[in-house]
């Protein structure tokens, strides 16, 4: 743990990162001649840009930081495994089976689109955990990545097959399954604000336990807290997040992945300051994503998604090498 | 079974699967139209579907499939991992990459030179991977793992390249890059085959070395062989082998994987009969998934590596829960 000046400092920091991310959010996108300023002096015009479609998209970016953050942070403590993530364990990718399901097959489609999501992100985490042994309480490190992989591949090329049947979505499918948030409005703002609030209280409740499972399997058991049930109360909750985040912007990878280990090097590994400082983190780190996407390729918009990955995958790659505790 | 009698089983499900691939797609023709076409006997014939669209993509999934499938049978025995293939270790995903830059950045590149930008980025992605196996004793379920991020950050890389890029540009890569052999005319065949057959040949004559590799390194050199020079010679045969194919179908995921074993269990672990029916497995595999998405569905066509990784996926899981891998070695 860390001295109190220095965490004034992180916070102060932090918050900076989150107001700096938000303002540039705000101040970028496809009407350069719209800024700031138009906040006070704007017409009608100018005005609606900033409102109805920067703003939300705004939120939205924060919102998935944070979730995504969260349920990467949530997969990490309870497999204790530094390379999970809801995309490398299969999560997003089954989020994203659930999703095509529900728009190709009636049945499905009346469950309605949010619950497929968070169903097939559920249905994939438990099949990969159940690969890596996780339920017989002895979690293999590497078999939960490979078997995370595999569930994640045989669940994309389910996607790919239903949509490559349905010609009409097929063109948007391209964005939206690398992650794109450029369409979003104030509809799938406000559902995903919905996830985000009440998911950063429920991980804040699961804080004690996800710090009594980082001890190991066996330690959390002999202080009271049965790790199974860490294990699913966790999975469920990381299932929640991923899939609405999946069913509102598609599958973006690696922000669960990169956020975690950095909030951990700033923070420390206590859980109750850690959930908090990964949601704010997160929230940070889509928000500058999201307008370096737009500035990156102008007038083209790189997908979010697309500016995680270019950042996340090499990081990973180096986690891969570097990680110590995997063998 | 023997691989004498197990090339001969295989060879003849070719033949059929051959047969199928030749028959099936929007306009069914068949069998006995397919027998006047290509032999050119009396009787109606199909001369513009058979020989200008079926004949040459069937052939090019015959001989990309038997190229993976001996690029995998190689990299599992060099790299003594029942889990590694040239997607997993991110050969495919390498040469996509360096494929798709050299088609986008240079639109004026005679198409003889794609499959050199492929290679480019598979052997570059296997050059990683060597580095790391030969320099820093990793374990085989690490690697697997470090493999899997050098693919994921190519992949990255195609992903932007995709999404920023016009139009246009796109839609033909993409159908590519799900590896497909859709629209594949004489003139891919023409320009794969003449690496591909050569290579095969090369693995091929080398396949007994392998079983040397196999015994682990201090015994092949006891018994008179340079280990390191054989095994980089093999390693970038395979990586040869699974660039060049995919510079023409994509990434075909998991038939690199699947064609090893299969072939394994049919003819047990001797490199010399398990490489040529790894190649027939391979061969098998493509063919028949590429015969299988133009007929589930007509006149939409699934992709065959869309196929593949269906069944492949699984498959892959399996082997980890069935074959103890030393990940504490």
């Amino acid at each position: 743990m860390r001295a109190s000046p220095a965490r004034g400092a992180l916070i102060a920091l932090l918050t900076c990162g989150v107001l700096g991310g938000t303002l540039l959010s705000l101040a970028t996108g496809g009407r350069s001649d719209v800024g700031l300023l138009s906040l006070f002096d704007g017409d009608l015009l100018t005005q609606t840009v900033l409102w109805d479609i920067r703003a939300p998209r705004t939120l939205a970016a924060a919102c998935l930081g944070a979730n995504l953050g969260l349920a990467g942070l949530i997969l990490q403590s309870i497999t204790r495994n530094p390379l999970a993530s809801p995309a490398i364990l299969g999560i997003n990718q089954g989020a994203a089976l659930g999703l095509a399901l529900a728009f190709v097959v009636p049945v499905f489609g009346r469950v309605g689109p949010d619950a497929m999501a968070v169903f097939g992100a559920f249905g994939a985490g438990l099949l990969t955990f159940a690969i890596a042994g996780g339920f017989r309480g002895r979690m293999d490190a590497m078999r939960l990545i490979l078997g995370g992989v595999a569930v994640g591949a045989f669940s994309y090329a389910m996607v790919r097959f239903t949509f490559t049947l349905e010609d009409d979505i097929a063109r948007s499918v391209v964005r939206w399954t690398v992650g794109d948030i450029t369409d979003i409005r104030w509809v799938e703002t406000t559902q995903l604000a919905f996830s985000t609030l009440p998911g950063l209280a429920a991980a804040l409740a699961l804080s004690q336990r996800l710090n009594l499972i980082s001890l190991g399997q066996d330690a959390a058991q002999g202080l009271g807290a049965d790790p199974r049930v860490t294990l699913f109360l966790g999975m469920m909750l990381a299932a929640v997040l991923a899939g609405v985040s999946v069913s509102v912007a598609g599958p973006i990878a690696f922000t669960g992945l990169v956020v975690p280990h950095l909030a951990r090097f700033l923070f420390g590994g206590e859980h109750t300051v850690l959930v908090p400082a990964v949601a704010a983190l997160g929230a940070g780190l889509m928000l500058s994503a999201d307008g370096l996407s737009k500035i990156l390729t102008a007038p083209v918009e790189a997908p979010i998604g697309v500016v995680a990955a270019l950042i996340g995958a090499p990081w990973f790659l180096w986690l891969a090498v570097r990680t110590k505790d995997l063998e | 079974m023997s691989p004498v009698r197990a090339i001969l089983f295989l060879s003849g499900l070719l033949l059929c699967a051959a047969m199928a691939s030749l028959a099936v797609g929007a306009v069914r023709v068949p069998v006995p139209v397919i027998l006047n076409t290509l032999f050119d006997l009396d009787g109606p014939q199909q001369t513009f579907i058979i020989t200008r669209s079926r004949l040459p993509r069937t052939w090019l999934a015959v001989v990309t499939g038997a190229s993976l499938g001996v690029s995998g049978a190689i990299i599992q025995a060099l790299l003594r991992n029942p889990l590694a293939s040239p997607k997993i270790i991110g050969i495919n995903s390498g040469a996509a990459l360096a494929v798709l830059i050299a088609v986008l950045a240079l639109p004026d590149l005679p198409p003889g030179w794609v499959p050199l930008s492929a290679v480019v980025g598979g052997i570059a992605a296997a050059a990683l991977l060597y580095v790391l196996s030969e320099l820093r004793q990793v374990s085989p379920a690490r690697l697997a793992v470090i493999g899997i991020a050098v693919g994921f950050t190519a992949d990255a890389g195609v992903d932007f390249i995709l999404v920023t890029a016009d139009s246009y540009a796109v839609s033909a890569p993409l159908v590519w890059l799900t590896g497909s052999l859709w629209s594949r005319g004489w003139s891919h065949v023409g320009t794969v085959a003449p690496i591909l057959a050569p290579l095969l040949l090369v693995g091929l004559a080398l396949s007994y070395r392998l079983d040397i590799i196999r015994l682990g390194s201090a015994q092949a050199t006891a018994l008179g062989m340079n280990v390191r020079l054989e095994r980089l010679v093999l390693l970038a045969v395979a990586a040869l082998l699974a660039s060049v194919s995919v510079s023409v179908v994509g990434v075909l995921g998991f038939v690199g994987l699947m064609a090893p074993h299969i072939a394994r269990m049919l003819v047990g672990g001797q490199h010399r009969g398990l490489l040529p029916v790894a190649a027939l497995v391979g061969a098998l595999l493509v063919v028949t998934a590429d015969a299988a998405g133009r007929a589930v569905a007509p006149p939409v066509e699934i992709s065959a590596g869309i196929l593949t990784a269906l069944f492949g996926a699984p498959f892959f899981v399996y082997l980890m829960l069935t074959r103890q891998i030393e990940a504490r070695s």
